[in-house]
């Protein structure tokens, strides 16, 4: 059977992230080192140890969706019972499609799969507070729960729970596109979005599918998530300098910041995209995952290797590394030296490519989002230099290309993802030639 | 089918749910028709619609495992799976020696639960009257002070799946997906997958959840999906039965061993049932609401049989996602017989959650864990509390009693929440 022969190929892509929600705004903000870090707008945030963050600037649904389409309209018209996380990823599913250039309808419905990304969705704390007065007792940690069962519960909205349920922006996602082929929610942390990739790329290969929409959304902007995330996330102090704050691989390095976004790509069969005519983005030739048992690196490396493995190449054939690289200074080293585990130390290891100083912290959208600044870096075939490592911490050993623009030579690019618990993905791209 | 595949079988298991500790109690419960439903006891409940949950009796963490002090902020999901890994592991008696990096995890896995009290105090701190939003400076304040660090963290999905990895050793692929009552079963589907495609050779696999708690009972609540017969707790999960009025909360683990077969025949393992077929679709339809004529469903189930390479005749049992709502049950029965035709009629159909309500994110893998325990023991489980049957659910669904039959291959489906349906196929294994 011919299934594991089949190929996969990127034919769209759409981001909303903090340096811009279009592609051209998104690589002039990478040629030009312009960081999307700054101080928090959404909410007056001045007793969070961390005030600055990555805000996706100027959202708006109603902008984005059209009233006129029956579709659009009535997600439009759900938008209220939807958390940020699901309203950013339903607006970047349709700017997928539209870059895709896949029309409503395109699609065979029984072929078209969504794999999505996600982390915890907070509860809106303002869709409680009713509930919550009446049967907080006024003490610190306690509430009447007769009172809530009895007066609370019914002053909360009937559907409040689809607002934040993980697997919502799929769903919405399916209704929006007719997407009635294999369906799933990767909810591993800050590697759910380039998981959700891989498995898509696994059910093309057996050929349950011809088309897919994959990717992650992942928004903290809301009181709870912030709280949440400032108690266990390491967040640097550098609060006075927005723009240098998250210094991946620096010496300097002092954690991250909370930041938001959704990248979303369209995945199909070659097959399936050379029949419709599709602009052929690049290839995914190879994708592996592992855990870090030890958190030395060696998982990432074994992850790195199955990668490279799958796409049939030696660590030689790779032009550069995007990195997951926080900002963070325990994990940037462990990240670093399974780097340089399987591709050495020498002026011969690829270069790598760090951008969270533009964005911070994505969550599940991490993986996608720097899949879509990678893909932007092949097709302009040159790679902006990482900001903010200025003096290169020794512990990391790794090359990171700074400075002006570098030309792209070879055809492989490699992208990694790792998260706190010690979850590792990579996954290969191919320049596409004919 | 691809005849030259790598198949995929079942080498281990272990279970912790509302009918007992391990896998052999939960069976022994199902046989016989015992409920594992009674008041709720998580916490006070008593003025909520729905005051009755399956919660897992007598549960410590101490009584399973060294150091449970060390698991402290985690939630019940991941106690519950740290259980039933330990007797999943242990059953498969996997040898020192085997290439770790060809072992994964891939969890169908909830979150853990929300501090309750102290997130309801801080948004009362912080949005006194007569504020109309809650002031977010004042709420900081008060989270920031209440929350600890270690639970916040531990809520999140990942976790559980990252700490199984931890304590046994599992360098290889790691996964966790949520897709609300399809999760295990999606699990299961897609670790056989990652095994077929030789990315690995070993995955623990299944799920863990529990939302008996405030915010999981009040949110179900408020979309009417929960049974609110008070008066009868025991007998409100009554799956295909005319007066059914919605599903009763469960909770637990169950997690299997998922291993190649040319690995488990080298290895000498005892090898319960092979993973046959995995079917995946979504309706598209509503996000409440399952398409009224089980598009999803039907496409779903059709798809497993298909990858099993086995026609619908070939079904001796069919465990059934059942509910106990109106419409699952109704379209669930609609889509097994636009599927199988007249074999629909021959073909027992049972619901586990007349016994041990809807265990969620882990509904799915405990329901196929009694399924393998079928094909061993021949003795298949009833739907209890099946009394008026429903003109639109006329299937044999074991009404009450257990029913001895040895059957071959069964068919178990799992539909979730937002429209994602996973159908497996499980086969008594022949070489």
């Amino acid at each position: 059977m011919a299934t594991s022969s089949r190929r996969v190929v990127i034919t769209g892509m759409g981001a909303l992230t903090p340096i811009g929600s279009d592609l051209a705004a998104i690589w002039q903000a990478l040629c030009d080192g312009r960081s999307g870090v700054a101080p928090f707008r959404a909410f007056d945030v001045s007793r969070l140890p961390c005030r600055i963050g990555g805000e996706v600037p100027d959202f708006s649904p109603r902008k984005a969706l059209n009233r006129a389409d029956p579709r659009e309209n009535a997600a439009l018209k759900g938008m209220k019972m939807m958390a940020r996380t699901i309203q950013l990823a339903l607006v970047a599913s349709k700017f997928a499609m539209a870059d895709a250039h896949a029309a409503p309808g395109a699609i065979e419905p029984s072929r078209f799969g969504l794999e999505f990304g996600a982390t915890m969705i907070s509860v809106e704390v303002d869709d409680l507070m009713e509930a919550s007065r009446l049967s907080s007792t006024g003490a610190v940690g306690q509430v009447d729960l007769k009172v809530w069962g009895r007066e609370g519960i019914p002053k909360i909205e009937p559907l409040w729970m689809l607002k934040f349920l993980p697997n919502m922006p799929a769903c919405h996602i399916s209704i929006l596109h007719d997407a009635q082929g294999p369906s799933n929610t990767i909810t591993e942390g800050e590697v759910a979005g380039l998981m959700a990739i891989s498995e898509a790329v696994r059910i093309l290969r057996r050929n349950d599918a011809d088309f897919f929409l994959t990717g992650a959304s992942d928004s903290k902007m809301s009181l709870l998530s912030m709280s949440r995330h400032s108690l266990f996330l390491s967040l640097t102090k550098r609060n006075d300098d927005p723009q240098r704050a998250v210094r991946p691989f620096d010496r300097q390095r002092d954690g991250t910041v909370i930041g938001e976004g959704t990248g979303i790509l369209a995945v199909e069969s070659l097959e399936h995209a050379q029949k419709r005519g599709a602009r052929i983005r690049a290839e995914i030739v190879g994708h592996g995952g592992a855990f870090d048992v030890r958190r030395d690196g060696t998982g990432l490396a074994t992850a790195i290797r199955a990668a490279l493995q799958l796409a049939n190449i030696a660590p030689g054939d790779v032009d550069f590394i995007s990195a997951h690289a926080l900002g963070d200074p325990e994990l940037d080293r462990i990240e670093a030296r399974a780097i340089a585990q399987v591709f050495g130390v020498g002026e011969s290891a690829p270069v790598v490519f760090a951008t969270k100083g533009w964005t911070g912290y994505l969550g599940a959208a991490a993986g996608p989002i720097e899949l879509v600044f990678t893909l932007l870096a092949m097709e302009h075939g040159q790679l902006p230099g990482s900001i903010n490592c200025e003096n290169l911490d020794p512990e990391c050993p790794v090359r990171v290309h700074t400075g002006g623009l570098r030309p792209i030579q070879k055809p492989y690019v490699l992208k990694v993802g790792y998260t706190d618990m010690g979850q590792c993905a990579a996954i290969v791209l191919r320049r596409f030639d004919k | 089918m691809n005849t030259h595949r790598r198949r995929v079988v079942v080498t281990g298991k272990g279970a912790i749910t509302p009918l007992g500790h391990n896998v052999e109690q939960l069976y022994d419960a199902q046989i016989h028709g015992r409920s594992g439903i009674a008041w709720i006891r998580n916490f006070e409940a008593s003025t909520f619609p729905t005051r009755f949950a399956a919660e897992v009796k007598d549960f410590r963490l101490s009584d399973h495992l060294p150091n449970a002090d060390r698991w402290r902020h985690a939630g019940p999901n991941t106690h519950f799976a740290l259980v039933a890994a330990k007797e999943a592991i242990a059953d498969a008696a996997i040898p020192a020696g085997i290439d770790r990096t060809r072992f994964g995890v891939y969890l169908g896995n909830g979150d853990g639960s929300n501090d309750f009290p102290n997130l309801i105090s801080a948004i009362a701190r912080a949005a006194k009257p007569p504020e109309t939003r809650t002031n977010p400076n004042e709420f900081f304040d008060a989270a920031l002070t209440s929350f600890q660090p270690g639970h916040e963290y531990e809520l999140e999905m990942h976790t559980t799946a990252g700490r199984l990895a931890q304590i046994h050793d599992l360098p290889g692929p790691n996964y966790t997906c949520q897709t609300a009552c399809a999760a295990s079963s999606q699990a299961i589907g897609e670790a056989t997958e990652i095994i077929r495609s030789g990315e690995a050779d070993l995955i623990l696999s299944g799920g863990a959840h529990s939302m008996i708690h405030p915010f999981g009972v009040t949110g179900f609540n408020l979309l009417t999906a929960l049974s609110t017969n008070n008066d009868a707790p025991t007998r409100a999960s009554r799956p295909f039965d005319l007066n059914r009025d919605g599903f009763v909360l469960g909770e637990g683990a169950g997690i299997v061993v998922l291993e190649e077969l040319e690995h488990a025949k080298r290895r000498g393992a005892k090898i319960y049932a092979e993973i046959a077929g995995y079917g995946t679709t979504a309706d598209a339809y509503r996000v409440t609401d399952s398409h009224p004529d089980g598009r999803g469903a039907i496409a779903c189930i059709q798809m497993a049989l298909r990858d099993s390479g086995l026609p619908p005749t070939a079904i001796g049992y069919i465990n059934a996602h059942g509910t106990s709502t109106q419409v699952n049950d109704r379209v669930e029965t609609l889509a097994i017989k636009k599927v199988l035709g007249e074999h629909a009629y021959r073909t027992p159909v049972s619901s586990n959650k007349s016994m041990m309500g809807h265990l969620i994110s882990a509904a799915g893998v405990v329901e196929l864990i009694i399924s393998v325990m079928c094909l061993q023991k021949h003795i298949l489980p009833p739907t209890i509390n099946y009394e008026t049957p429903d003109p639109e659910c006329d299937l044999d669904y074991i009404p009450n009693v257990a029913r001895e039959k040895r059957v071959e291959h069964i068919l178990s489906n799992s539909f979730g929440f937002g429209g994602q349906n996973i159908s497996l196929v499980i086969s008594r294994f022949k070489d």
